[in-house]
């Protein structure tokens, strides 16, 4: 068995599971954000008929996409949880300014290896960086068998093996493998099935720059997105993790993969995701000269400390294009505390950037990140899908921070190596 | 209980639609009533107007990606559909509208096969799309196991309350 099978396996008391099983498994970690732990309320007092949850201690709610009401309506939207969770005995609140929800929980040390991690979002993959098995549900899943029983029914996904052989050249990032496997393999490349990423480019990153390709397997298609847990995964844990006992899941040798695809990362240059949808990826070289009005690190697969060096580096001594406003989200206020202590924050104030509340940013319009009809934003976040971002014909171009970082400057969407060049 | 052999008028949308599509996000906290109202509305702006009790859904590659929004399947029901029919799902998707007792069925070639306006009959059971207008049919992909026995219970919580409920959180 592979990872995943495996701690559905122990979670659902079996011995072995392979793919296409149902199985029933038990929860450890439910995390709802303020717009879904509000639906999932609406499900378990309205819809069932015995208000009881099962272990209060397993749910985590993070208020992020909402930092500071702007309506009354939004107001009532974070009061209605507040009192959800008090009524409930639900501990594990975080409230509006904490940041993005998975960073939020990732940072507190909710988790564990060998956990098995729910959320009403689609982007509760990101554990699988991290030893764990997590995937998105839908809000009655979340109310009926989540609150209710501790529990979750999967089918047992078949798994796909991404093998990423590096090193890619100088002046690419991360990020620009990821967004490159979008477009590379195609948004619907992967539905229902898991992605394991491995190769030796994945086992050199950080487990930071993991995160990025579980978060975005969701924009494959993919049930799940993981890494064969590792020393890198131990260490990780031992340092965030609260609980000190866990197992890491390994991969048995020589398991099998329904499909085993292999990516030269070699000649990969900087990557952006085209509007209207998260898989229309071109090399930055299609995309230069395209102005824009918003520039923003943030969401959940950017507005980490590394973003916001990258940011800050970028724009010393230098100010924003005065077309642009720049915005940067932190992920979390550990970040924003050591981008603050770093003295990042006075650079990017000083070029003429602005500092928002740890929180969800622009991921979609519901505190910030609305665009009128002509606009164009580019951003760190991780969708651009029409809707999201006010007019449906407002344009969001998804990037590195260092792709970001050069546009804000010059006020349409640059190469970043093209800037590095003008600095030599 | 869901019916699950429906005759109905169609509504045909392109691939890769997003949750973001079905359901703005300008509305997503504003009541299903306001939601209703604005289902679609950036795909087809008259669909939300337009829409009649009983219609039927027919989408491409990757119905209902983008974020996991259960509230997506919910504002189909509560418009008043009756299946969705697409060449695939989102995961997400997939799982959400049984278990809020939408009924959808995978049909491979379905897009080609059905224009707006067409009249269909599906029998969800038995994956069958017959397209009344031009006489075609097509085999889908038969929903099975937990899948179908939400959708012959109407949902996930009426099935929990079931006989078979309380097999499914006893194995």
């Amino acid at each position: 068995m592979n990872m995943i099978e495996k701690i559905l396996a122990k979670a659902s008391g079996k011995k072995e599971v392979g793919p296409g099983n149902i199985v029933v498994a038990n929860v450890d970690r439910m995390v709802l954000h303020d717009l879904s732990s509000n639906l999932v309320s609406k499900v378990f007092e309205n819809e069932m008929s015995d208000g009881t949850i099962f272990d209060p201690d397993r749910i985590a709610f993070v208020f992020d996409h909402t930092f500071s009401p702007p309506s009354q309506a939004d107001a009532d939207v974070l009061t209605e949880a507040r009192r959800f969770a008090a009524k409930y005995g639900i501990r594990n609140v975080f409230d509006s300014g904490s940041g993005s929800i998975h960073h939020v929980i990732i940072e507190s040390g909710l988790w564990a290896p060998g956990d098995v991690i729910i959320g009403c979002d689609s982007h509760t993959t990101v554990y699988g960086a991290l030893g764990v098995f997590s995937t998105g549900v839908g809000n009655n899943s979340m109310a009926a068998l989540g609150y209710a029983h501790g529990k979750a029914w999967f089918r047992v996904p078949e798994t796909i093996q991404v093998r990423l052989h590096g090193p890619p050249p100088a002046g690419t990032a991360p990020r620009d493998v990821a967004q490159y496997l979008e477009g590379f393999l195609g948004e619907d490349s992967a539905v229902y099935r898991a992605v394991e990423y491995a190769g030796p480019f994945i086992e050199n990153l950080s487990i930071e720059d993991r995160m990025l390709f579980p978060l975005m397997a969701i924009d494959l298609g993919a049930k799940a997105g993981y890494i064969n847990p590792d020393e890198k995964t131990a260490a990780y844990a031992n340092k965030y993790s609260r609980k000190k006992h866990f197992e890491l899941f390994k991969n048995d040798p020589g398991v099998q993969y329904a499909k085993v695809i292999d990516v030269d990362l070699a000649q990969l240059e900087p990557q952006v995701a085209c509007p209207p949808t998260v898989g229309n990826v071109k090399p930055i070289g299609q995309a230069v000269g395209i102005e824009i009005q918003l520039a923003e690190i943030g969401g959940s697969t950017g507005g980490r400390l590394g973003d916001i060096r990258v940011l800050a580096q970028a724009l010393q001594g230098k100010t924003v294009h005065p077309n642009v406003r720049l915005q940067v989200v932190p992920v979390t206020r550990g970040v924003y505390l050591a981008a603050l202590r770093e003295g990042l924050l006075e650079t990017i104030v000083e070029a003429g950037g602005i500092i928002f509340p740890p929180s969800a940013g622009s991921n979609q319009a519901v505190n910030m990140g609305a665009m009128s009809e002509q606009e164009a934003m580019i951003s760190t976040q991780a969708r651009n899908f029409p809707g999201r971002n006010g007019h449906p014909k407002a344009r969001h171009y998804l990037a590195s921070a260092a792709t970001v970082a050069a546009s804000a400057l010059a006020g349409r969407i640059t190469d970043p190596r093209e800037d590095a060049r003008q600095n030599t | 209980m869901t019916p699950l052999i429906l005759e109905g008028d169609c509504w045909k949308f392109g691939h890769n639609i997003p949750t973001d599509m079905i359901t703005p996000t300008a509305y997503v906290m504003r009541g299903m009533g306001e939601m209703v109202k604005h289902v679609l509305e950036n795909a087809n702006p008259d669909f939300p107007k337009n829409v009649q009790r009983g219609d039927i859904i027919i989408a491409g590659r990757n119905f209902g990606c983008s974020s996991g929004r259960a509230i997506a399947p919910k504002a189909i029901k509560a418009t008043g559909v009756g299946a969705v029919i697409a060449e695939f799902f989102s995961r997400t998707f997939y799982r959400n509208g049984p278990e809020i007792g939408l009924p959808l069925l995978e049909a491979p070639g379905i897009h080609d096969l059905v224009e707006t306006g067409h009249r269909i009959r599906v029998n969800i059971e038995a994956g069958i799309v017959e397209n009344l207008t031009t006489g075609k049919s097509i085999q889908g992909r038969a929903p099975s196991g937990l899948l179908l026995d939400m959708l012959r219970a109407g949902g996930l919580i009426p099935l929990l309350k079931s006989d078979a409920g309380k097999v499914l959180l006893g194995s």
